[in-house]
């Protein structure tokens, strides 16, 4: 598959990722929503946690120039795209496979809940 | 609201931050009762990790009070300095101000001198005269330079050899000698042993200066001279060299006779260990360093001259109340980079602002990710996600390390990309900056 891919085709990414989150859908039917009823130590875990992303992607992840935009993203597609990062499995990464390794399951749930969550 | 669901170890975290709540003020008051769950907070240094932490302190709860002590109306950053060098980017490019803090957030700036600390009274004493009284402060006093620790390099000697390792009139300076040296001259750059602010700035530094010079002086030479055996990113960076600079770059490691023992900045001559003396044109110097005065002054360095932390919050664990972020901290293994002060300093306001809410902070989490550039177009990175394990800093296992070694064309050309990405996001992240064009 990595043969197919082109540089740069960043657009192709995503799409592979939406195709793999509706793959990953019934998985994540499971997952519980982590919403109105975070305690305040969950709340600030997650917006700490997602603060550390602020760096390369923007303020809220809202910076969608040389690297995506995060925010308003739909909770699937940054999960999906947060695991595949994590497997290698995202064609032509310079350093978010790194990155991603560092996450356990919940902690990807809970950036791709915090993002998702936010408006473009 | 629901009681926090806690395990074992935050539920130990919490018994110390109620110890600490319950601790008395100077008022008499437990702290949290005094402040209702908010507090005054002083932040003393303006850079990646004070303006973030004065920042985060407001977003994460914007009853806090914050003061923000910096001596200086404006920053200059280290990293994108050596793009300065180069001739890549402007002086004003690596400017940040505290418009955005003070307008936005809120936060009381007060452009001063901390000079002092008594951490008993919980007071900051200004150069103005004036006594900051805090519930929590917040130290992210950078690097000094150990001028002790180089024989010959002084502040004068600074003069005439600059070290460009505090950005602004220093990294001018070596701008300017750089542009009256003749072609065919040689620049030598003196690195500093470990621990010491940017790792692997001494390599891009010098990567960028040979970048200037094959443009405008191509039969000049640059000389590194190295305290050390091994550098950051180093087989990517001597592929970088080789690929784009030929043998320009001359880099001499320790066991070679690379240590710097002394230097004469008046004849822009060094010494090494073994008394091989060379002479440069341009003479760069990256001095020995240790925390900045104002830690020292307030007691929460040892006897390496860095500051020791609890990993969970990055409180001194020598004097209560005053937590520390950036380079002239013990973090080790994040280096000391901006990128890791700015993430520190949102695990400090976490922490803080948790605190005085009656809370065990969140788990701690950073990550790194600093870029390089050997060439314009040629980019690599390093990259790291840490955690307290077992109670100590660390790497997650399996996360992080270099870019590949045999990366394609395509792949330095998007880290080059990135790197400028990066520090605008994060210079927006810490300061508000914008960056038009």
């Amino acid at each position: 598959m990595r043969g197919v891919q082109r540089p740069g085709e960043r657009t192709a990414h995503w799409a592979l990722m939406t195709t793999l989150a509706a793959l990953l859908g019934m998985a994540l039917a499971g997952v519980p929503a982590w919403g109105a009823d975070d305690d305040a130590v969950q709340l600030r875990h997650k917006e700490l946690l997602a603060s550390t992303c602020f760096a390369c992607h923007g303020v809220e992840g809202r910076r969608g120039e040389e690297v995506p935009a995060l925010a308003g993203e739909s909770f699937r597609v940054l999960r999906a795209q947060l695991l595949a990062f994590r497997e290698d499995e995202v064609p032509d990464t310079t350093v978010m496979n790194r990155i991603a390794k560092g996450y356990s399951d919940e902690e990807i749930e809970a950036l791709a809940r915090y993002f998702s969550n936010l408006e473009r | 609201m629901e009681q926090p669901r806690i395990n074992r170890r935050q539920a130990l975290g919490l018994l110390g931050a109620a110890g600490a709540v319950t601790a008395m003020t100077g008022l008499g008051v437990p702290m949290a009762a005094r402040a209702g769950g908010a507090g005054h907070v002083v932040v003393v240094g303006g850079g990646f990790g004070g303006a973030t932490a004065a920042k985060f302190l407001k977003r994460f709860n914007p009853a806090v009070e914050v003061t923000l002590v910096e001596a200086s109306e404006h920053f200059y950053t280290c990293p994108f300095s050596n793009w300065y060098l180069g001739g890549i980017k402007e002086m004003a490019y690596i400017r940040h101000g505290y418009d955005e803090l003070r307008e936005h957030y809120g936060v009381h700036v007060v452009h001063a001198t901390a000079e002092d600390v008594d951490g008993d009274r919980h007071e900051v004493r200004l150069s103005t005269g004036e006594r900051l009284r805090y519930d929590k402060l917040v130290l992210s006093p950078g690097i000094d330079f150990d001028w002790d620790g180089l024989a010959g390099y002084d502040e004068a000697a600074a003069e005439k050899a600059p070290h460009a390792w505090k950005a602004g009139e220093q990294s001018r300076l070596l701008r300017r000698q750089l542009e009256a040296m003749e072609d065919g001259g040689l620049f030598i750059l003196r690195a500093p042993e470990n621990p010491f602010r940017c790792p692997p700035g001494p390599y891009e530094r010098v990567s960028l200066i040979a970048h200037y010079f094959k443009q405008h002086k191509p039969r000049s030479k640059i000389l590194l001279l190295d305290a050390k055996d091994n550098f950051s990113k180093q087989p990517l960076f001597l592929d970088g060299w080789a690929e784009f600079y030929g043998d320009m770059i001359e880099w001499v490691g320790a066991s070679q006779d690379g240590r710097v023992v002394a230097v004469d900045a008046d004849r822009r001559e060094v010494e090494t260990e073994f008394g091989t003396r060379h002479r440069a044109d341009v003479l760069n110097v990256v001095p020995p360093q240790k925390a900045g005065f104002i830690a020292r002054r307030a007691g929460v360095t040892d006897a390496s001259g860095w500051v020791p932390v609890k990993p969970q919050t990055f409180e001194s664990t020598q004097i209560e109340d005053i937590y520390v972020v950036g380079d002239a901290t013990i973090a080790a293994p994040m280096p000391k980079s901006g990128f890791c002060a700015n993430a520190q300093a949102k695990v400090v306001a976490s922490a803080i602002v948790s605190e005085f809410a009656g809370h065990a902070p969140p788990p701690a989490v950073w990550n790194n990710t600093c870029y390089s550039l050997i060439a314009p177009g040629y980019g690599i990175s390093v990259a790291g996600v840490y955690k307290v394990i077992d109670g100590h800093i660390a790497e997650v296992p399996g996360s992080g390390g270099v870019s590949p070694r045999e990366a394609d064309e395509a792949f330095r050309a998007r880290e080059a990309e990135y790197a400028v990405n990066w520090y605008e996001a994060i210079s927006e992240d810490t300061w508000g900056t914008r960056f038009r064009g």
